[in-house]
């Protein structure tokens, strides 16, 4: 098996109401050390769904996860621990409103790394400061605005040091001139050479960004290449109809 | 004037000769301890029994925790407050000397079964993109509750919690039941000495509505500055 493979699904399905509502409908992909893939799909076509059963936020009907070789499906295993490697960027930001924003990122790295709180910290500010958010570190999320809340839940994920990030729509709850400053820090971490897995609607960031795009409806994958490949020569005629729409 | 004088004298006799006026006081710390007790152990029930009941929504393995909390709650809001105490006393701790103890227990797990709900209804209104952004990162459901939910859920419902402190104030009068000279117990002790019907009670009275009015208003700033702060 090739070892650059960081997460492979087989056959993956998520079904609701016994099956009435295919959310997943066997779904198998692969996702190589250093990619950045970008879903898109129309809504309800199950983006979420496979982003959020990657790290077991669905737990899926059917189907492996297998994560560095590992099928973490198996009930046996700890989630958690393998959550902890998959850093995850939500539509709404989630950041934690009790704690500032310091706090927010240097929490979970404490509790579970058990790191001291000198190296969380240090990590937190040095996130921060690429991002340019170093001055905010005391700040409560309510104080920030859109942008800067998702730019914090970004390097809030990193500071786990996770193996792979997962975007769910990151920029869909922005306003439009928020968008540019949080796909920057997207690019960013794509150049560095993290493994992204990104649910958008941006066509501009998948074309420019993505060493692979997957075109999903109805549960399934239904297209999948280079940016090029799928925006230019896109196969089926699904796709077709889908970019037609939003390009 | 002269009703005024006679007032002044019955007062002296009431509470001053024999130092009568330390019952009160005695009694007053035995309602404050009583109470602060109370909600604290009521508290924690009643965190324990909303996070299992949380917990138990869709995991069958909590079932059976499910069904003894449901049972807790059933008896204690089905039976008065005064009858657990008696049963606390007189049955269940019948080697207590002092019913202080168990007065505190009483009425703490008493409040346990109405603070529960308050608590799970404060966890439930906690957005669930919490939850999952705890999840993410690597939390156990149990640490995310702690570290994430609970102190959200808690801001939330402070003002209850808040009202139930009130509510056990004055619930705790009828721990005389049980041999304790709460408050409530001392005027009537000095009652029944001085044959003074009337200002043993008014006393106990306005020192009762005095307490509720006073922690009522330190709830409102308390309140007010929780909402400032959330902006
Ligand atoms: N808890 C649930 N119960 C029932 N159906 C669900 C549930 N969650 C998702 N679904 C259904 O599964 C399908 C896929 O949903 P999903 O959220 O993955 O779509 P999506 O591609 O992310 O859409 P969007 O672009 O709108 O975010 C939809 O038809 C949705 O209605
Ligand atoms: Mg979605």
């Amino acid at each position: 098996m090739n070892d650059n493979v960081i997460i492979k699904t087989e056959d993956l399905c998520k079904h609701y109401r016994g099956g009435v509502i295919r959310a997943l409908d066997g779904v198998s992909a692969e996702i190589k050390k250093g990619e950045v893939v970008v879903v898109i799909g129309p809504s309800g076509s199950g983006k979420s769904t496979f982003l959020r059963s990657l790290n077991l936020l669905e737990i899926p009907t059917s189907g492996k996860i297998l994560f560095e070789d590992v099928d973490i499906t198996n009930p046996k295993l700890d989630v958690n621990v393998y959550r902890r490697k998959m850093g995850m960027v939500f539509q709404h930001f989630n950041l934690f409103p009790h704690m500032t924003i310091l706090r927010n990122m240097t929490i979970a790295p404490m509790k579970l790394l058990k790191k001291t709180k000198e190296e969380a910290e240090a990590k937190a500010l040095e996130l921060l400061k690429l991002v340019g958010l170093e001055d905010r570190a005391e700040s409560y999320p309510s104080q920030l605005s859109g942008g800067q809340k998702q730019r914090v839940a970004i390097v809030r994920a990193l500071c786990m040091e996770p193996e792979v990030m997962l975007f769910d729509e990151p920029t869909s709850a922005l306003d439009p001139e928020m968008v540019g400053e949080v796909l920057d820090v997207m690019k960013n971490l794509a150049e560095s050479g993290m493994t992204m897995l990104v649910v958008t609607h941006e066509m501009g960031f998948a074309r420019e960004v993505a060493s692979r795009v997957i075109f999903m409806d109805e549960g399934q994958i239904i297209e999948e290449g280079t940016p090029a490949d799928i925006f230019e020569n896109p196969q089926n005629s699904r796709t077709q109809s889908f970019l037609s729409k939003v390009l | 004037m002269e009703w005024f004088n006679k007032w002044l004298d019955t007062l002296y006799n009431t509470f001053m000769v024999d130092q009568r006026y330390m019952t009160i006081v005695s009694g007053f710390e035995k309602t404050i301890v009583i109470t602060f007790g109370a909600l604290l152990i009521g508290v924690i029930i009643g965190t324990i029994v909303a996070i299992i009941k949380v917990f138990a929504d869709g995991n069958k393995k909590l079932k059976i925790l499910d069904v003894i909390c449901n049972i807790y709650l059933t008896v204690i809001r089905g039976t008065p407050v005064v009858v657990q105490l008696l049963i606390a006393f007189f049955i269940i701790f019948v080697s207590a000397k002092d019913g202080t103890m168990v007065a505190i227990i009483t009425f703490g797990v008493n409040s346990g079964a109405y603070v529960a709900e308050t608590i799970r209804s404060g966890i439930m209104a906690v957005d669930s993109g919490q939850n999952e952004a705890g999840r993410a990162l690597g939390f156990s459901k149990l640490r995310t509750m702690q570290y994430i939910i609970l102190p959200q859920a808690f801001k939330n419902i402070l003002p209850a919690i808040g009202n139930e402190m009130i509510a056990l104030l004055k619930e705790t009068s009828v721990a005389g039941y049980v041999a304790v000279v709460d408050i409530t117990k001392a005027a009537n002790q000095i009652k029944n000495t001085t044959y003074d019907q009337i200002n043993p009670i008014m006393l106990v009275a306005l020192i009762y509505l005095i307490l509720v009015i006073g922690l009522t208003k330190l709830l409102n700033v308390f309140e007010r500055r929780l909402r400032k702060s959330e902006r």
